[in-house]
């Protein structure tokens, strides 16, 4: 079977020869892993590719990146992801507004203001801080609006062509295909900020509402000619959320199915008509009480369910059972401790999982710096011993 | 005082809070309360009864952040109305609370909200805001005459930080007189005794009610 073949039984809960191996990772533990001893020259991808980025017309293979997915031997939720442009158009300015010895504050492409750490190794890892954002009420929301055109030309690629993306995506064989875009809670909360934006769902309920069914217009229309040229050859959606903490979903159930859920089932009734039906919330936090709805809302699949968020993958398989893929739900802390509990933790829930179906093994999140190559190689090597299916 | 409207007023209050009813309802309400009633006495009695009613409900999972930050903004515009009719009586002697996001990491919504909480509960809140080096965390401790320290970290690559902080207060002899208590996404209670803090909380709510617990002693 080939890596696609392999994640799409998975995903639909068929037996393959193997289970696949997924996992992501933070580009400052790559860096970090080059300066433990990870050996550039392997971890290099060379890749024929043309055009690069259409800035000039030379031919010659193009050092593709660093691919240390491929290195280990894991997927990646990074690969082949339809190319339709769901950002705001035109773009904000991406510029430095302000810099002193340990900050940089700037004004990101999606119009919010960030300071962040300049460290090296705290360039996305710690994340910034955002202290301003572009929607703040009905007004600016109306002026944001504008760049969230569907009908804007720009939006697709420029050799978009019917039948050559069909080929690439048929031919596609190194991992699935993806379609991603910002859920309804992520959306607001990207645009609003975090805070101001639950506050507004109490505040303001009618924005909220304008919001969401700008965005689901939005997207459905923007994504409509890929959608339905593309179909089925979209093995997964990775519809990103992020909206629980430690304790909780941030937004509780009550205003998740009043703002999220009708749009939330009118685009995954959508994408089933376009026989897409494998579609994966993508959430941190502790998302136990919002379980029920994602089911009934269509969702079919979650990661990363982290284990210090009470998420617990072999539960949620034994209430909800195939109505869920799962990816993720091995603890980073006790994986990066390697040795015995990093062993621990895996044979308490791979055995288990592979049995149950619909389970892909993955660390809880993203692999954190702290997680030394020394460890993951441990890690990597056990774990890929307990993936065929004898 | 006794009066029966009196007492109703402030139980208005108390549960257009815990209901989280429109700002301008809620504002309404106090600028009534306010002709017959001290600003004490509204804090007494209704806001602080409305407060924990709502950190109730989010313990018990009728709530989640979401009210909880709303309840935060009912607070701040209620104290916007107060705030010329406060005298130094109404505030009184509070224990002080010194608060930050240690070293490394910018995330604060946690730290914000146990911060709102803590203000409302009583406590004289001093917030240091994100990425808080170590050497801020103890001088201002010694400044400021910190009661409690309160430090938060959401990632694991930072929880080093608390240590840092922690054997700081040591070194300048202050640590006998602070409670240390932290929080955040990757905090957990085995972690908080291996560093020597006082307490864990796992949510801004719990943190309070540790503070609380202290105060009563």
């Amino acid at each position: 079977m080939t890596p696609r073949e392999r994640m799409n039984a998975v995903l639909n809960f068929r037996k393959p020869d193997s289970l696949p191996w997924l996992e992501s990772l933070y580009d400052e533990t790559t860096m970090t892993w080059f300066r433990q001893g990870l050996p550039t020259d392997k971890v290099i991808v060379i890749e024929w590719e043309m055009g690069r980025g259409g800035t000039n017309l030379y031919n010659w293979p193009a050092v593709k990146g660093f691919d240390a997915y491929s290195y280990f031997g894991c997927q990646s939720f990074y690969g082949c992801v339809v190319p339709v442009d769901v950002g705001p158009l035109p773009r904000f300015k991406q510029r430095v507004l302000e810099e002193d010895e340990r900050y940089l504050t700037m004004m990101t492409e999606t119009g919010a203001t960030a300071r962040r750490i300049k460290s090296e190794e705290r360039t996305w890892y710690s994340m910034p801080m955002f202290t301003e954002f572009p929607v703040k009420d009905e007004k600016s929301w109306e002026i944001y609006k504008k760049r969230l055109d569907p009908k804007d030309p720009r939006r697709y690629p420029k050799d978009w062509n019917k039948d050559d993306y069909i080929k690439i995506f048929e031919g596609y064989q190194r991992g699935i295909t993806m379609l991603r875009f910002n859920g309804f809670y992520g959306f607001g909360a990207e645009l609003m900020g975090i805070a101001p934006f639950n506050i507004m769902l109490h505040k303001d309920p009618e924005l909220i509402h304008d919001m969401a069914e700008h965005w689901e217009y939005y997207l459905r229309e923007t994504l409509r000619e890929a959608i339905e040229i593309l179909k089925d050859r979209i093995d997964m959606v990775f519809w990103w959320e992020d909206m629980a903490e430690k304790h909780g979903p941030l937004m509780s159930p009550k205003s998740f199915r009043e703002y999220c859920l009708p749009h939330y089932k009118n685009l995954t009734n959508f994408l089933r008509k376009n026989k897409i039906d494998r579609i994966m919330v993508d959430s941190d936090g502790n998302v136990n009480p919002m379980i029920d709805l994602f089911v009934e809302s269509g969702i079919t699949g979650m990661w990363p369910l982290e284990v210090n968020c009470n998420m617990n993958a072999i539960e949620i398989k034994k209430k909800y059972g195939n109505k869920l893929f799962l990816i993720g739900n091995l603890d980073k802390r006790e994986l990066a401790k390697g040795g015995e509990a990093m062993r621990k933790e895996v044979d308490a829930k791979v055995p288990i999982l592979k049995e149950m179906g619909g389970y892909i093994p993955s660390a809880d999140h993203l692999i954190p710096v702290e997680f030394s190559l020394e460890r993951f190689r441990e890690y990597a090597d056990y774990i890929k011993g307990l993936l065929p299916y004898k | 005082m006794s009066s029966k409207t009196t007492g109703d007023i402030l139980g208005e209050i108390s549960k257009s809070i815990s209901n989280l009813e429109p700002l301008d309802q809620v504002t309404k309400l106090v600028k009534k309360a306010l002709k017959e009633h001290s600003v004490t006495e509204i804090i007494d009695g209704a806001l602080k009864k409305g407060l924990d009613e709502v950190g109730n409900r989010y313990e018990k999972g009728e709530y989640f952040l979401s009210e909880l930050l709303y309840a935060g903004e009912i607070m701040t515009n209620i104290s916007n109305v107060l705030k010329p009719h406060m005298k130094q009586t109404d505030v009184g002697q509070r224990e002080v609370i010194l608060l930050g996001t240690v070293r490394g990491d910018m995330h604060d919504i946690g730290k914000n909200i146990f911060g709102m909480i803590a203000q409302f509960s009583g406590f004289k809140v001093q917030d240091l805001g994100v990425d808080v080096d170590p050497k801020t965390f103890i001088d201002e401790t010694k400044k400021c005459g910190a009661d409690i320290v309160g430090m938060s970290t959401l990632l694991t690559s930072t929880l080093p930080e608390v240590k840092t902080v922690i054997d700081g207060l040591k070194e300048v002899g202050v640590r006998d007189r602070v409670k240390v208590i932290i929080g955040g996404n990757a905090v957990t209670k085995q972690f908080a005794e291996e560093v020597g803090a006082d307490a864990a909380a796992l949510d801004a709510v719990e943190g309070v009610d540790i503070c609380k617990r202290w105060r009563a002693k």
